[in-house]
């Protein structure tokens, strides 16, 4: 089956193609290589066969026919002259000399260069030879004929072209092993994240895609879809969580109304009684769809790229407005409220959002502070980009449930009874994802120092 | 003055929520007219002058920003106030680009109509240049930016002078907290915190602290109102 997998694979079929196209590039440069090689030998060959006619020629044509035939018959004597072919006829195709029992009936031609086979040049030779000779008609009619035996030659090349062509196989048959392991190879680990996927749609989320420590790109696609689960299971709770608080917020006020409205459909109509009861009613039907809206608010600016309202704005003249805005609300609580840092820092952004945004964070500040105590708001243009702090000096957050603050609907346990929805710090998360902020949470020492990053100032 | 001040346009589809405002709006003294479509509304505004129109955002017919557009190109001059369900700010500010001259999400609570389309008919009408205004015995100063009551000066913030001078310009009419945020602090979002509550709280504290009478009057479920006694 997983053979049936790898040669159906995608690997596969690319890898056959770099095969079919490696081993046409190699088949090209072998061919060349033999035709080079072979066209090499033979241009020796016949340059050599060039020089002997050369030199025949000449004596014949100073010296006369004898001359040809002594030196003719000279040169058979040499030693190494096996493979030499000469051969000197007269008009009536006579031997005068040399080492063929007769001209080859094949070669008709009267001069230029010719290949035939013979019977051989020694009295051994029981084959046919090939050759290969230079030959001419003299004026007088003889006919003189110099040659090679290629034979050797050719077996030569043939050497040649057996290597090449058992090279390109042995290449063809490594490549195809190799391709096949490789795919076999990628085959098993897709095959092993194609398991856990189908294990999670069965199951559950709890699966883990099996990791094999090789650090290779597999390990990371592993390791991402893995972080990528993680996330999903993040998710998942987190949106039971929200459902769990949202039942829990929703069901306070609507009980309220609907013991109200029970006691007025049962009770006597009193005037005055109705109005409070209808007036308190009313108000937490208001606390109901605000926490729709805010709902709905946050959801906004998360799908969406509102980038279409961003333009330059100075967050030290938003965090001014936001702390004017809380002025009085701090005064209540017998907190001081500070704004300060450089006089102008500009980022890009949606003023009402990072109104928003802080106007949230400085709320918390005054809710969660210490009475008496004194929340800071502070813009400066640091080394990182645009920044803006909100500091308060009471009980602060543990370390552990700093990211937990940003869900949805989250309250630590000792703000569970203080008012608010808990999707201040959502709204905050949403508005600082949209804005490219990275939101810092920091111990003040004492309290809690809220930092929002803005990493590109505006330009 | 040719128009109505009391006469208004109601396009709305929803035949309960329709009924809701016309029998509300009745009640308060206006004479109301209903139009569930967008064409019914190109149709009756040309047959009267109205003080103000209400537009429903989502008609079955036409978009209400093209019923607007289509109003104003026939040459309707009062003002709009747009009442939709989109309530996000992109499309408030949409509306209200798109010539909206305020904007009001449902649910909303039917005071708060009322405060709207009492500041949108005056709008309509008065542009008062008067640089001295007086409520009882308050009296604040629009050039030099300062109050005071019974000639004793009130010492406010700029923001608590803005605030107090929207509340004096809206005398005896109610103002929503939405209100408020729109006009003194330019947002177009609530804050879902008591956090105005506060705010005018202390203005209130200043204008009407250790006075003969109270200025500033709580709306129940709504917001303020300024009016002197009597």
């Amino acid at each position: 089956m997983l053979l049936a997998k790898t040669l159906t694979s995608s690997t596969f079929k690319l890898a056959l193609i770099a095969i079919g196209t490696f081993g046409l590039i190699a088949s090209a440069i072998f061919g060349y290589v033999y035709l080079s090689t072979s066209a090499y030998v033979r241009s020796r060959s016949d340059h050599a066969i060039m020089t002997e006619y050369q030199s025949l020629r000449s004596d014949y044509q100073q010296s006369g026919r004898d001359a040809l035939i002594e030196a003719i018959r000279r040169r058979m004597t040499y030693r190494g002259s096996g493979d030499r072919v000469y051969l000197l006829v007269d008009p009536s195709m006579t031997v005068l000399a040399g080492n063929l029992r007769e001209w080859p009936p094949a070669v008709t031609a009267r001069s230029g260069w010719a290949e035939f086979r013979a019977a051989g040049t020694s009295p051994d030779a029981t084959s046919g030879v090939l050759i290969r000779a230079m030959l001419e008609t003299f004026p007088s009619g003889d006919r003189l004929l110099v040659g090679r035996d290629i034979s050797d030659l050719d077996g030569f090349t043939a050497q040649v072209r057996a290597a090449v062509m058992s090279g390109l196989a042995l290449i063809f048959v490594v490549a195809a092993v190799v391709s096949i392991l490789i795919t076999r190879r990628t085959v098993g680990r897709i095959e092993s994240i194609n398991a856990t996927s189908q294990a999670i749609m069965r199951s559950g989320l709890d699966k883990r895609i099996p990791l094999r420590g090789s650090n290779d790109e597999w390990d990371r696609v592993a390791e991402n879809l893995n972080l990528m689960l993680d996330r999903i299971e993040t998710l998942m709770a987190e949106v039971k969580q929200v459902s769990d608080n949202v039942a829990h917020d929703l069901r306070t006020p609507l009980t309220r109304m609907r013991g109200r409205l029970e006691k007025a459909y049962l009770g006597q109509r009193v005037g005055d009684d109705d109005r409070s009861l209808i007036g308190d009613t009313i108000a937490d039907l208001d606390a109901v769809l605000r926490i729709f809206s805010s709902i709905t608010r946050i959801a906004q600016i998360e799908t969406k790229a509102r980038k279409g309202a961003f333009r330059t704005v100075n967050l030290t003249e938003i965090a001014s407005e936001v702390v004017e805005l809380y002025d009085a609300a701090a005064e209540q609580d017998g907190t001081r409220l500070v704004v300060g840092g450089d006089r102008e820092v500009f980022v890009t952004g949606d003023r009402d959002l990072i109104f928003d945004a802080i106007s949230n964070l400085v709320d918390n500040a005054i809710k969660h502070g210490r009475p008496g105590g004194q929340v800071s708001v502070t813009s400066n243009n640091g080394d990182g980009g645009a920044v803006v702090s909100i500091s308060d000096d009471g009980a602060g957050i543990p370390c552990e449930q700093r990211d937990q603050v940003f869900k949805r609907f989250y309250r630590l346990e000792q703000s569970r009874y203080t008012p608010g929805n808990g999707l201040g710090l959502s709204l905050v998360a949403a508005v600082a994802r949209l804005h490219g902020v990275r939101v810092e949470m920091l111990d003040n020492a004492p309290g809690l120092k809220v930092q929002l990053w803005f990493s590109s100032p505006a330009d | 003055m040719t128009s109505d001040r009391r006469h208004i346009l109601v396009v709305e589809d929803d035949p309960e929520t329709a009924g809701q405002l016309v029998e509300q709006l009745t009640t308060s003294g206006y004479q109301v007219d209903l139009a569930g479509t967008g064409d019914e509304a190109l149709m009756r505004s040309g047959a009267a002058e109205y003080a103000v129109i209400t537009i429903d955002r989502m008609l079955p017919d036409i978009d209400g920003i093209a019923v607007m557009r289509r109003l104003r190109e026939s040459g309707v001059a009062a003002p709009f106030l747009i009442i939709s369900a989109l309530g996000e700010v992109d499309e408030r500010v949409r509306g209200l680009r798109a010539g909206g001259d305020d904007y009001l999400v449902k649910p909303f609570s039917f005071v708060e109509l009322l405060a709207r389309l009492e500041a949108l008919g005056r709008r309509s009408d008065t542009v008062a240049k008067e640089t001295i205004l007086r409520v009882g015995d308050l009296v604040i100063d629009l050039i030099s930016r300062t109050a005071s009551r019974r000639g004793k000066e009130i010492l406010l913030f700029p923001r608590e002078f803005q605030l107090l001078e929207y509340l004096v310009r809206n005398e005896g009419r109610v103002v929503s907290r939405a209100m408020l945020l729109q006009h003194v602090w330019d947002l177009h979002f609530d804050p879902s915190t008591n956090i105005i509550d506060v705010y005018v709280g202390r203005v209130r504290r200043k204008v009407d602290g250790q006075q003969a009478y109270p200025l500033i009057h709580t709306v129940r479920g709504v917001g303020y109102c300024l009016r002197a006694p009597g």
